[in-house]
């Protein structure tokens, strides 16, 4: 094939074209992180709420109940709870509701949230205007805090016929121990093993 | 073509590389594809065994053969991954495609031989990776990586903070790696080395099935490659990729692995697509039945592979919208794999077909992939699928198109070409009586795992309720009964080369109608030097 | 986790393991096999083929666990159930009639288009009819089955209004059930596998009990909501049908109406480890009188564990 300069001039001008497929779609991998992220916050998909900055709908006199899930995973001695199970809202009302979390050690710990909710369905129209996510929270020993969740409900959900009839949204957090950029072996290194 | 054959033939002796040069330096496309049939056949064997183990343990309720589930997980994960990426991908397209694909297009070899080389040699290096994962840390306190071949965190994060994973996660970078060279080969080689007036349309569909396997490699492997490198990064530098606590998402994960995951099992069977529709095309003495919607529906099933991810992802809480869509793309692709299916029937409809070892197991492939691809359609269906879902239902599914489909036309295509790979004549009743074992032996080995499913066993189970006694019983048997098959295979090859029977350029007649039967058996070590000119086709 | 640990597994580790293998493979040769679970299994295997001998093996068939030599879907005993049940059967006859079509053409090509037969073949490579055909014929068939599909989507994944909500999480390897406050509950509890035979209830099958179920009333929409508190799990009862994933930082949801009393079972369906095949999920379906009488007595059996953290039976970050 050698002998033939033009082949051999298509030859690498096909295989520079696939190194740059290559290395496009790793960039896309990497892209996708944000990019989804970006995508759930925008579109409601997968139950992540949407963020916005005000309220400018108008009130409806249909009502919906809004619950409030809390979770604390392993490894962080907190007591987190929301300062009520369920509100009656009515589609579009501003509403706020306090989650309290208390640190029951005896160490200063830090801990960060996650939250979605469910149904999936409903994340496009649940709206929160301010809420305590993805922000390291450091509590000392015996100190609680409460935290705000300013949200409303868009009253264009009583258009959408998939869930023109939801009864129901939950909202749901998680607080997680930060691992403060900790690899997972050695935060995992305390382990028990399988078999003694 | 006689000085050429001789050269064939002289291979230990004189004007040949040495054995440690030709072997280990090789740069001969023919001589590749050798190495690599050989090294897709040991991983099998090392994957076969590790589905033994399992099948034993299976075989009754209780523990009998592993020490703890863990162990077993570790067998199932070694399994899948083993035979995926060490058996099928190389037996296939570095084997299959190596030997043939420059052989079909006529030209002299791959367009970068010394590529080619590297690619084989990554191989072998990630699978020794791949056997080291088995034996180092990966839970606590047990050894090796168990977590299904999917590699899901957070049991591939937290759950296995030991050294194996990362083993398993370097071994799939070398694979990766090899399989990118590989396809950048492949595409360089067939579109720019066809013999003159070989147009695109006049390209045999094995060639057609690989430049489509080609390009799904390169849109999904590296997509693998970035997720599991964040996996590794996750494990070892402190990102938060998937992990929630820092902002992460493990569906992420999910999503990123079944972008690589779906167009996967289309890597794994549209080479097998391609060798059947020769084999059926030779041995019905027939021209293939519409060739460019053959070729269209394979590269129709390549593109609509890369839309249908999330069908793998029914159960994690996807909305309606998203659900709706996955069922709808995933039943689309039933549309262009029933051409196929239609087309084969076809070809042989009208045929004078001649029942040879390599035809029967393509016959029963068409049958058994048909098997395959309907419990397909029933699992694309997201209702059902919530029920089926990790189940043995759908282990039952992908056997069915994976080990009785692609692994059915190995076995045909090393039927098929044996007398042009090795010069050598196998008897028939060998291949005949292997398919047979076979056949009936993976029947009874997958389909009771249909009636498993139904009844709700899940997958990775070492241990079951005892009401799952009696079809893991069964199965097991045909376990057994599919894996001694292997041993009439090793047989057939052995004992060829013992008869020395010289095969002609082509035993199988006026049906075999691709440019590698234009040669003597073997093919010369180099072939081509003047490339064929292809002045009439058939189609 | 530690506890779990050697509850389930043999002091041996895995490299005994694949010395424990070739040890079994070699003993199995000739001389019978040591296993542990031997007779109970035979016992099973030869009562189930003379049910199925007698053709009576529906009698076997009790609501919510998988009976021997099934052949298809658990008894479903929700509305949801009943339909994914129905839509199934229906799936299954159409694909075995497609199958039995290829089947049959593959016979007929075997019987009339061999080289005895057949001597010549016929030169035909294309037929436009036959071609559209067999594209325009599967895609109605697609939609045949896509239309009750979609409607069956939309019944599961748009809820109705519910009358109880109870909380599932997952870890490894036990499930923990809570019932908020609001629904009448107020307690949360742990639910693991009964290891022991002899602590077995007699209708809890071997690997599906578990010491403390969950308990609904009947023909109650139930809402679970679903999370994990360290990998992966999965929630599942296949004769309600539902399954989902239990995953870390995310709250996932189905809702089921049982219409008949009983015990049903499920298992993890989420590969999460070691303790994977051993974390049973039991869900005893009640009449509302005696869930009342439940509530009121795991009220008290349960009481307030409000305060201590969730046990760390896998650990994760200390």
């Amino acid at each position: 094939m050698a002998e033939n300069p033009h082949i051999q001039r298509k030859m690498h001008r096909t295989a520079f074209a696939c190194v740059g497929i290559v290395v496009g779609m790793v960039g896309l991998a990497y892209a996708s992180v944000p990019l989804y992220d970006l995508f759930c916050k925008v579109t409601g998909f997968g139950g992540i709420p949407v963020a916005v900055d005000s309220n400018g709908s108008q009130v409806m006199d249909r009502t919906i109940s809004v619950r409030f899930d809390s979770n604390v995973a392993p490894g962080l001695n907190w007591r987190f709870s929301p300062e009520t199970p369920e509100v009656k809202v009515k589609l579009g009302e501003t509403t706020t509701v306090l989650y309290k979390v208390t640190n029951k050690g005896d160490k200063p710990s830090t801990g960060i949230a996650t939250y979605n909710v469910q149904p999936d369905l409903a994340g496009t129209y649940f709206s929160k205007l301010e809420c305590f996510c993805f922000t390291e929270q450091t509590l000392q020993p015996g100190e609680t805090l409460e935290s705000a969740v300013v949200f409303y409900v868009d009253p264009r959900l009583a258009e959408d016929r998939d869930v023109k009839d939801l009864s129901s949204i939950t909202l749901s957090y998680t607080y997680f121990p930060s691992k403060g950029g900790k690899p997972v072996a050695e935060v995992t290194s305390s382990t028990t093993p399988i078999a003694q | 073509m006689a000085h050429a054959a001789d050269a064939a033939h002289a291979d230990h002796h004189d004007h040949l590389p040495s054995f440690w040069r030709r072997w280990f330096y090789s740069t001969n496309h023919k001589d590749i594809g050798t190495l690599y049939m050989i090294f897709g056949f040991t991983a099998g064997i090392v994957g076969g065994l590790l589905s033994i183990g399992m099948r034993l343990e299976l075989q009754e309720p209780g523990l009998q053969f592993f020490s703890n589930p863990q162990a077993f997980n570790v067998f199932v994960t070694g399994h899948g991954l083993i035979m995926v990426f060490f058996m099928v991908m190389p037996t296939l397209i570095g084997g299959f495609g190596n030997w043939f694909i420059p052989l079909m297009i006529g030209a002299p070899d791959m367009a970068f031989p010394r590529m080619n080389n590297i690619s084989f040699w990554l191989t072998v290096s990630a699978f020794a990776l791949m056997l080291c994962s088995l034996f180092v840390e990966g839970a606590p306190g047990s050894l090796g990586f168990g977590g299904g071949w999917t590699v899901y965190p957070p049991l591939s994060t937290v759950g296995h903070p030991g050294p194996a994973l990362d083993f398993g996660i370097f071994a799939l970078h070398l694979a990766g790696a090899a399989s990118i060279l590989g396809a950048i080969n492949f595409i360089t080689t067939i579109l720019n080395m066809r013999a003159p007036g070989m147009t695109l349309h006049k390209m045999p569909l094995f060639a057609w099935s690989m430049l489509v396997t080609a390009f799904l490699l390169l849109l999904s492997l590296p997509v693998l490659a970035g997720a599991i490198t964040m996996l590794l990064t996750d494990r070892n530098f402190g990102t938060t990729f998937f992990d929630p606590s820092g902002g992460g998402d493990p569906v992420l994960y999910q999503h990123l692995f079944w972008f690589f995951g779906h167009p996967e099992v289309y890597i794994m069977i549209l080479p097998a697509f391609g060798i059947v529709s020769h084999i059926i095309s030779t041995f019905s003495k027939k021209p293939i039945f519409g060739y460019l919607g053959m070729a269209y529906a394979m590269v129709a099933i390549g593109v609509v592979g890369f839309v249908v991810w999330a069908h793998h992802m029914y159960t994690v809480g996807l909305s309606l919208q998203t659900q709706a869509y996955f069922v709808f793309a995933t039943m689309v692709i039933a549309v262009p794999t029933g051409v196929k299916i239609f087309s084969w029937i076809a070809t042989m409809w009208g045929g004078s077909i001649r029942f040879t070892a390599a035809m029967q197991w393509a016959v029963g492939f068409v049958f058994l992939f048909t098997v395959g691809g309907v419990t397909g359609v029933v699992l694309a269906n997201a209702p059902v699928d919530r029920y089926m879902h990790d189940t043995y239902y759908v282990v039952a599914h992908f056997h069915y198109v994976l080990s009785l489909g692609a692994v059915f036309v190995i076995f045909a295509g090393m039927y098929y070409w044996f007398p042009k790979i090795t010069g050598y004549v196998m008897p028939e009743w060998i291949g005949k009586l292997h398919f047979w074992v076979a056949f009936i032996g993976s029947n009874i080995l997958f389909f009771p795992m249909h009636f498993l499913g139904l009844s709700g066993m899940p997958r990775r189970y070492a241990d079951y309720p005892d009401a799952f006694a009696g079809w893991n019983m069964v199965s097991s048997i045909g376990a057994y009964i599919f894996f001694a098959g292997l041993f009439i295979f090793m047989f057939g090859v052995v004992y060829a080369f013992i008869r020395k029977e010289k095969a002609a350029a082509n035993p199988w007649g006026e049906g075999a109608t691709t440019l590698e039967w234009t040669l003597s058996s073997p093919p010369p070590y180099h072939q081509f030097e003047t490339l064929p000119r292809v002045i009439d086709t058939h189609h | 986790m530690a506890q779990a640990g050697r509850r389930y597994s043999h002091a041996r580790a895995f490299p005994d393991a694949f010395m424990a293998l070739g040890h079994h493979i070699f003993r199995s040769f000739g001389t019978p096999m040591r296993i542990e679970t031997g007779r109970r299994s035979v016992t099973a295997l030869s009562t189930a083929a003379v049910a199925l001998v007698l053709g009576i093996s529906e009698a076997w068939a009790a609501a919510g666990q998988p009976s021997p030599w099934e052949t298809g879907m658990q008894e479903m005993v929700t509305e949801l159930g009943q339909n994914v049940s129905d839509f199934h059967t229906y799936l299954t006859w159409l694909m075995a009639a497609i199958c039995l079509f290829v089947l049959a053409l593959l016979l007929v090509i075997v019987a009339r288009f061999n080289e005895s037969k057949n001597p010549v073949p016929s030169k035909t490579t294309h037929n436009t009819l036959l071609e559209v055909a067999w594209t325009i014929v599967p895609v109605l068939i697609l939609v045949v089955i896509a239309i009750p599909s979609f409607r069956l989507l939309r019944e599961q994944l748009v809820p109705p209004q519910a009358d109880l909500v109870v909380k599932v999480t997952g870890y490894s390897w036990y499930w923990g059930y809570e019932y908020p406050a609001d629904q009448g509950g107020g307690f949360k509890f742990d639910s693991n596998m009964v290891t022991e035979d002899s602590a077995r209830k007699p209708d809890q099958p071997r690997l599906l009990g578990a010491d403390n179920a969950m308990v609904v009333p009947v023909g109650k929409v139930v809402r679970v909501q679903v999370t994990s508190a360290d990998v992966m799990h999965s929630f599942t009862v296949p004769s309600f049908y539902f399954k989902v994933d239990a995953i870390p930082g995310r709250l996932n949801e189905v809702w089921f109406k049982a219409e008949k009393e009983g015990v049903y079972y499920g298992q993890c369906s989420e590969l999460c480890g070691n303790g994977h095949p051993y974390m049973p999920i039991e869900v005893r379906v009640v009449s509302e009188q005696q869930y009342a009488a439940w509530l009121a007595e795991a009220k008290q059996r349960y009481a307030s564990t409000d305060d201590s953290p969730a046990p760390t039976k896998f650990a994760t970050a200390q």
